[in-house]
C-alpha cells in the first residue's frame, strides 16, 4: 500500500486554466503533496465517434460533433466510425495509441455498461492502462431519447463527450485487484430450479450448500399432479431428483433454514444461515450427540400419537397434519419437522419415539456461518390472493377454488384421493369452469399487470384430466388468448379442443353463488359471438397469477439484487445475460426472474448453475479498483468516516504520532460514502476522485460553447 | 348535534315525500341536524346530463357545492344518483386543477366560485360511521323492532363504484347496510346477483324503459327466490324502479311481485316509531299493507 | 429574444446501478425527455459530495439532480440514505443563501424504471424552466 502511494504522489502541483473556477470552490483545491497533482499533465486524449449504424447518426450530427471535439483541450485526435465495438472500430484505438501517443481514450458511443469492458480491452491491447478509458454515453441517453430533436441530440453529445475527455485527461493508472475465489457455491430454494442447480453444481465438483425454508425440497413442483404438454406425473419424475440431492456428497442440504445475514463479495461471500428449531434430531445429529442408533427415521410413531390438528400447507389448508408432521410421504430429508407455533408440549411424541430420541421440544433456532465463492437464488413464486378480485368470489363462495387447489383435489395423492369434489357438498362436479387470465393482464391496479405464461397451459391439462376422470364432465375454458409458445404446446392446445372442451373468448366479469345450490353463475362476454354468456356451473378454478415468494423481497436485499417494476428479481441483462445480476457472483435461477414454466425453469437453473461455476473454476476474480484510498497530508483523524462505511473497510490507525485513516482494500467496494463527506477531502476515491468529478462539473458548466 | 346541508334530489321530495321527511326525523334522533341547503338545484341527474354533456354536469354540481360551501357545512344526501353527481364532481374538482379552473370560469358568471372546503356524505354512510353514528346508535334508538321480517338490501351502483374512486371497500361483497337492516331487529337476508343494478340507472330507463324493465325484473325473480317481505335500499330512484318498476312489469309482462320496498330511512323511521301517515308509505306504487301487518 | 431561448443547464450526478440503468432503459425503450441535462455518473449517490453540488451552482447551474436507488435498494446498503441526508441539509443551505432549494432535487429511479426516469427530467427541467436563470450565474461568469 505505501508503494502505491509514492507512485501516486509524484510532481508538482499545477493548476490549470480552471484555475479560477477550483478557487471558487476552495475544498476541492487540492493542497500540496496529493495524488492529484500529477494529473492531466501533458494529457493527449484520442476521441471516437461512433454511428451505432443509424442509431447515433440519425440523430446526432456526427460531423459538427466531430469538428466541435477537435477544439476541445487535451483531444490529440478526433476520430468516428460506423461501428466502434467491431473489430475495425477497435483496431483504430489500438493503432491510434502508439501512433498519436495518447494517454487518455473517450468512445462516443452506447452505454459505458454495455461496452466499457470491450473498449477497455481495445485500451489494454493497444499497451495503455485499461482505466485510461472514459465513455460518453450519446445513444441510451441521447441519440436514442432525443430522437426528433437533432440539434438537441448534438448539443448533449458535444457536451457529453467535453464531459468524458476532462475526466479522461484526468485519469489514472489502475491495478485491478485479484482474489480467490471459494470453491464452493450456495443455492438458496430447493424447487425444481434450485435442485436442478445444485445438482449441476455438485456434479462439476463443486460442494453445494442449498438452503430451503420448508422443511421438504420439491417445491412447487411435488404439488402438481400432471405436467403439460407430456402429462408426465409431477412427483414422478421429480422424486429421483429430489433423492439424487438427498444423496449427492457434494450437496450440504439445509432444509427448515434461512439466509440471515451475507457478506463479502464475489469469491467470498460470508452467509450465515439460520436453521429453525425443527425439534428433531437427524441420525446424523443423534450420532454426533452421542445417541447411536437414534434419531429420525421416518416411522411417523410421533405423528400417530401427536393431538394437535392443523391444515396442512403442502394440499393447501385441504388436508390435516399434526403438531409434528411431514408435509407428505416422499419427502427429502425423510425427517420430521415439529411446528412449535402449535405444539402443546405434551411429550406423547418424545415418549413414542422412545430410544431413538430423535425428538427435542426444548430446541432453539442456530446460526450457521458459511463461506461460499458464488450464490445462485431460486426463490420460487407463490398464488396472487386472488379474493382480491372481488368479482370471482374466491373465499367468498365454497366452490370457487384457485388452480392449485384444483392440483390437490385433482391428484391421486391429494386430499381426496384424487377424486374432484365440490368443497360445498362433496358431490363431483360436472360442469367445470376455468378463468384464464385471473388477475394476469390485469392493469386495474388489484392484479398484475403481466402475463403469469404457465397458467394457460395448465388450463388446458386441467381441462383435459377432468375429461379423462369423470366421464360426461364438461370443462368451460374462459380465455383472454391462449399462450400455447413451448414445443408441442400448440398441438396439446389442439388435443385439448378434439377432447370436447369448450373455449370462450372474455374475461369474466362475475361469478355469483347461487345461495341454495351453491352452484355458480358466470357473467361474460363472448367476444368472438359478440354476444353475452350467462352460465351456470358445479365448480369454478381460478387460473390465478403468480407473484414473488414470501420471502423473496428480504432475501434478494441480503444479496443486493434489484427487483423489476413488477417485484421479479432483475437480471444483469433481460437478453445476454438472463441468469447475471448486478451483483457479481450472484446468479437467478427459475420463476424468481419472472414466470416460468417447468422446462423453461429448469433450463435457467442449468444456465445459472453454469455460470455460477465459471468464477469458481477459474480460481480468481479481478476486482474493480475503485478503492477509497487516503491522502493522509489531509487527513485530520477525525474518524467519521469509519461509522459512514457500511462494510467495515475504513479505521484509525496511529502514523508519525498521529491518528490517520486507513483503508482495508479487500474490504472496500468503492460507493465512495466515505469520500462523498469527509470534511477534508482527505479521501481519493480511485477513478471518482474529487478532481476527476469537478472537473467534469467545471467542463460541463465552464467549457462549453459560448 | 352535527348540522349538514340536506341535499334533497328531485325523486325523494316529489315522490316519496315520506323518504324526505324520515330522513329529517331519524337523523335527529341520532344526532344529526339537517340543513335546508337553499337554492339548490337538481344534482344534476349523472346519466341524464353526464352522458350528454359533461361541462354542464361538472358547472351544476359545482353550484350546488358552492352553495354548501357558503354555508360552510358537509353535504349530506339520500339518493345515489345524487352521490355520484355531488360527491364525484366534488372529489374531481378538488383533484384536477385544470377542471376546476375551467369549472370556475362558468360560476363567474354567476359571481360564484368552488374552492373545495367541503366534503359530501350519503346520509346512510354517516349512519354506518361509528365515529358518527354507528350500528349501535341505530339499535338503541329502535322503539318498534322489525322482528320477524326477512329484508333484501339493494346498494345501488352510484354508491359503491367506481370502487378506485369510492371508500368502501369492497364493491362486491358488501354488507354494512345488512348489520343496518339487523340492527333494525329485521333479518337481512342474502340473494342471488345482490349487487346487479335496478336497471334505472346511467338514463336507460328514460331511454329504453322495456330494457331497464328487464333488469329489475331479473331482480325481482331473484328477491322472491329468497322469499323476502320487502326491499330496502338508500336511493330513491332504485325505489322509484323497484317499486313503479313492479306496476310497470306487471303492464308489460304481466307478472306481478307486489314486494314492498321502502328507502332505508322509511324502515328506519318505522323503527323508531314513525307512523306510516307521516312517512307517507300510501304513496308508493306497491302497497306496503303486507310488511306492516308484520311490523306493527 | 435571448431569453425567450434560453435553455436551463441542469446537471444530473446518477448511480452506476440505478438511475444510470434506468436512464439507459428509458434509451432502450425509446422513450423521449427533454435533452437540458447532462449526466455525471458515480458508483453510487453516496460519493456524492455537497461540494460538488455548490461547484456546479458557483460555475452556474441552473438546477442539480442526484438520484439513486429506491431506499433498501442501494448496491452499497445505505449510500443513499447518506446521500438524502446530505440533500436534505444542502436545500436548507441553498435557502440560506437565496437559492431556491427546488433547483436542488434528489430522486430515486431503480433500474427498471425507465419510464420514471423519463418522467423525473423532464419534471426537473420543467420546474428549473419556470426558476429561470440561476441568481449565481453571474457571479461564475
Amino acid at each position: 500500500m505505501a508503494e502505491k502511494k509514492t507512485k501516486k504522489e509524484p510532481a508538482a502541483k499545477k493548476e490549470t486554466k480552471k484555475a479560477a473556477a477550483k478557487a471558487a470552490a476552495p475544498a476541492t483545491a487540492a493542497p500540496a503533496a496529493s495524488p492529484e497533482k500529477a494529473l492531466g499533465k501533458d494529457a493527449r486524449v484520442g476521441v471516437y465517434i461512433c454511428h451505432c449504424g443509424t442509431n447515433i447518426a440519425g440523430s446526432v450530427d456526427i460531423p459538427a460533433v466531430q469538428e466541435y471535439v477537435k477544439t476541445l483541450p487535451n483531444v490529440a485526435h478526433v476520430d468516428n466510425y460506423q461501428y466502434m465495438c467491431s473489430t475495425p472500430g477497435q483496431k483504430k484505438i489500438e493503432d491510434d495509441i502508439k501512433e498519436h501517443k495518447l494517454t487518455g481514450i473517450v468512445v462516443a458511443a452506447c452505454s459505458p455498461r454495455l461496452h466499457e469492458p470491450t473498449f477497455r480491452t481495445a485500451t489494454k491491447t493497444g499497451g495503455l492502462n485499461p482505466f485510461r478509458f472514459e465513455m460518453a454515453n450519446i445513444r441510451e441517453q441521447g441519440s436514442w431519447v432525443h430522437m426528433h430533436d437533432r440539434e438537441g441530440a448534438t448539443s448533449k453529445a458535444k457536451d457529453a463527450i467535453r464531459i468524458a475527455v476532462a475526466k479522461a485527461s484526468l485519469l489514472q493508472d489502475l491495478v485491478p485487484k485479484s482474489v480467490p475465489v471459494e470453491k464452493a457455491a450456495m443455492v438458496v430454494g430447493a424447487g425444481v430450479a434450485g435442485m436442478q442447480a445444485a445438482l449441476d453444481l455438485a456434479n462439476a465438483g463443486i460442494k453445494t450448500y442449498l438452503i430451503e425454508k420448508n422443511p421438504t425440497i420439491g417445491g412447487r413442483m411435488s404439488q402438481l399432479d400432471k405436467t403439460f404438454p407430456t402429462l408426465d406425473c409431477s412427483q414422478c419424475i421429480l422424486t429421483p431428483k429430489m433423492v439424487d440431492v438427498g444423496r449427492n456428497p457434494n450437496i450440504e442440504l439445509m432444509t427448515y433454514a434461512e439466509v440471515a445475514e451475507v457478506e463479502g463479495y464475489i469469491g467470498n461471500f460470508d452467509v450465515t444461515i439460520r436453521r429453525k428449531a425443527r425439534g428433531v434430531l437427524t441420525p446424523a445429529e443423534a450420532e454426533a450427540k452421542g445417541i447411536v442408533g437414534g434419531g429420525c427415521n421416518g416411522c411417523g410413531d410421533c405423528d400417530a400419537v401427536c393431538p394437535v390438528i392443523k391444515p396442512n400447507p403442502f394440499e393447501m389448508g385441504m388436508k390435516p397434519r399434526k403438531a409434528i408432521y411431514i408435509y407428505h410421504p416422499q419427502v427429502v430429508p425423510l425427517i420430521y419437522t415439529v411446528d412449535f407455533d402449535s405444539c402443546v408440549k405434551c411429550g406423547l411424541c418424545v415418549e413414542a419415539c422412545g430410544d431413538k430420541k430423535a425428538i427435542d421440544l426444548e430446541m432453539k433456532d442456530e446460526l450457521v456461518k458459511v463461506k461460499v465463492g458464488t450464490a445462485v437464488l431460486a426463490l420460487g413464486y407463490e398464488m396472487f390472493p386472488i379474493e382480491k378480485k372481488e368479482e370471482w368470489g374466491y373465499k367468498k363462495y365454497e366452490n370457487v377454488v384457485n388452480s392449485l387447489e384444483f392440483e390437490r383435489l385433482i391428484c391421486a395423492s391429494g386430499p381426496t384421493g384424487g377424486h374432484l369434489v365440490r368443497p360445498s357438498d362433496g358431490k363431483t362436479p360436472m360442469k367445470v369452469a376455468f378463468l384464464l387470465c385471473a388477475g394476469s393482464r390485469d392493469n386495474t391496479g388489484v392484479g398484475k399487470p403481466y402475463c403469469s405464461r404457465f397458467c394457460c397451459m395448465y388450463s388446458l391439462k386441467h381441462a383435459h384430466q377432468i375429461i379423462e376422470k369423470i366421464p360426461g364432465c364438461q370443462p368451460y375454458l374462459f380465455y383472454m388468448d391462449i399462450r400455447s409458445f413451448g414445443k408441442m404446446y400448440e398441438e396439446f392446445y389442439y388435443r385439448i379442443q378434439d377432447e370436447g372442451a369448450k373455449f370462450m373468448r372474455g374475461r369474466v366479469a362475475n361469478v355469483l353463488e347461487d345461495p341454495v345450490t351453491k352452484n355458480l353463475i358466470i357473467n361474460a362476454e363472448d367476444t368472438l359471438l359478440n354476444r353475452p354468456i350467462n352460465l351456470e356451473v358445479d365448480m369454478v378454478v381460478l387460473a390465478a397469477a403468480v407473484q414473488p415468494s414470501e420471502d423473496t423481497d428480504r432475501t434478494r436485499k441480503l444479496f443486493g439484487v434489484s427487483k423489476s417494476m413488477d417485484g421479479w428479481l432483475l437480471e444483469a441483462h433481460p437478453k445476454l445475460n438472463p441468469c447475471g445480476t448486478t451483483t457479481a457472483g450472484v446468479f437467478l435461477a427459475g420463476v424468481c426472474q419472472g414466470p416460468k414454466d417447468i422446462p423453461d425453469t429448469v433450463a435457467s437453473a442449468e444456465g445459472a448453475a453454469s455460470a455460477a461455476s465459471i468464477p469458481i473454476h477459474m480460481g480468481e476474480v479481478e476486482l474493480e479498483p475503485y478503492f477509497a484510498q487516503c491522502i493522509e497530508e489531509k487527513c485530520a483523524g477525525c474518524g467519521m468516516c469509519v461509522n459512514l462505511c457500511p462494510y467495515q473497510a475504513l479505521s484509525l490507525v496511529e502514523k508519525d504520532g498521529r491518528k490517520v485513516m486507513q483503508v482495508t482494500e479487500a474490504k472496500c467496494k468503492g460507493c465512495g460514502t466515505c469520500g462523498g463527506f469527509c470534511p477534508g477531502g482527505a479521501i481519493w476515491m480511485q477513478h471518482f476522485a474529487t478532481p476527476q468529478i469537478v472537473a467534469q462539473i467545471d467542463a460541463f458548466l465552464l467549457g462549453g460553447e459560448q | 348535534m352535527r348540522e349538514y346541508a340536506f341535499f334533497l334530489g328531485c325523486i325523494a321530495p316529489n315522490r316519496y315525500p315520506g323518504a324526505e321527511s324520515a330522513s329529517y326525523k331519524t337523523a335527529e334522533k341520532l344526532g344529526i341536524k339537517l340543513l335546508d341547503l337553499e337554492g339548490a338545484s337538481c344534482c344534476p341527474a349523472p346519466g341524464a346530463f353526464g352522458s350528454i354533456d359533461l361541462n354542464v354536469w361538472y358547472a351544476m354540481a359545482a353550484r350546488n357545492l358552492v352553495l354548501a360551501e357558503q354555508m360552510k357545512k358537509d353535504i349530506a344526501l339520500i339518493c345515489n344518483g345524487c352521490y355520484k353527481s355531488i360527491w364525484e364532481v366534488n372529489h374531481k374538482l378538488k383533484h384536477h386543477k385544470e377542471l376546476r379552473e375551467g369549472v370556475n370560469e362558468v360560476l363567474k358568471g354567476i359571481d360564484m366560485e368552488f374552492k373545495g372546503t367541503i366534503d359530501v356524505w350519503h346520509l346512510a354512510e354517516l349512519f354506518y360511521d361509528p365515529a358518527i353514528v354507528g350500528v349501535q346508535k341505530i339499535r338503541d334508538s329502535v322503539k318498534v323492532p322489525l322482528t320477524g321480517t326477512r329484508i333484501a338490501v339493494h346498494y345501488g351502483c352510484h354508491l359503491m363504484k367506481p370502487r378506485k374512486e369510492r371508500h368502501f371497500g369492497t364493491t362486491e361483497h358488501p354488507t354494512w347496510m345488512e348489520e343496518m337492516v339487523a340492527a333494525l331487529g329485521a333479518e337481512p337476508v342474502e340473494y342471488r346477483n345482490k349487487m346487479l343494478c335496478c336497471g334505472a340507472g346511467g338514463g336507460v330507463r328514460g331511454y329504453d324503459l322495456v330494457h331497464s324493465l328487464d333488469i329489475t325484473n331479473e331482480k325481482m325473480i331473484n328477491l322472491m327466490e329468497a322469499k323476502v317481505d320487502a326491499l330496502t335500499e338508500v336511493c330513491p330512484f332504485c325505489q322509484l324502479q323497484f317499486d313503479r318498476g313492479q306496476i310497470e312489469i306487471q303492464e308489460k309482462f304481466g307478472v306481478s311481485y307486489n314486494l314492498p320496498v321502502l328507502h332505508y330511512c322509511e324502515l328506519l323511521g318505522l323503527a323508531q316509531g314513525m307512523t306510516p301517515q307521516e312517512l307517507a308509505l300510501d304513496l308508493h306504487g306497491i302497497s306496503c299493507e303486507p310488511f306492516l301487518k308484520k311490523v306493527l | 429574444m435571448a431569453e425567450k431561448e434560453w435553455k436551463p443547464q441542469i446537471l444530473g450526478i446518477i448511480c452506476n446501478w440505478c438511475s444510470y440503468a434506468g436512464a439507459d432503459l428509458a434509451g432502450s425503450a425509446r422513450t423521449q425527455y427533454p435533452p437540458d441535462i447532462r449526466i455525471v455518473r458515480v458508483m453510487c449517490t453516496g460519493r456524492v459530495d455537497p461540494l460538488f453540488i455548490m461547484k456546479a451552482f458557483i460555475d452556474g447551474a441552473d438546477g442539480v439532480l442526484v438520484s439513486g436507488c429506491h431506499f433498501g435498494d442501494c448496491h452499497y446498503l445505505e449510500g443513499n440514505y447518506k446521500a438524502a441526508k446530505r440533500m436534505f441539509i444542502l436545500k436548507s443551505l441553498l435557502k440560506n443563501i437565496g437559492l431556491e432549494d427546488k433547483r436542488l432535487r434528489m430522486t430515486f429511479v431503480s433500474a427498471s424504471e425507465g419510464a420514471k426516469w423519463a418522467v423525473v427530467v423532464k419534471d426537473v427541467v420543467d420546474t428549473v424552466t419556470s426558476l429561470g436563470p440561476s441568481p449565481l450565474k453571474e457571479f461564475g461568469h
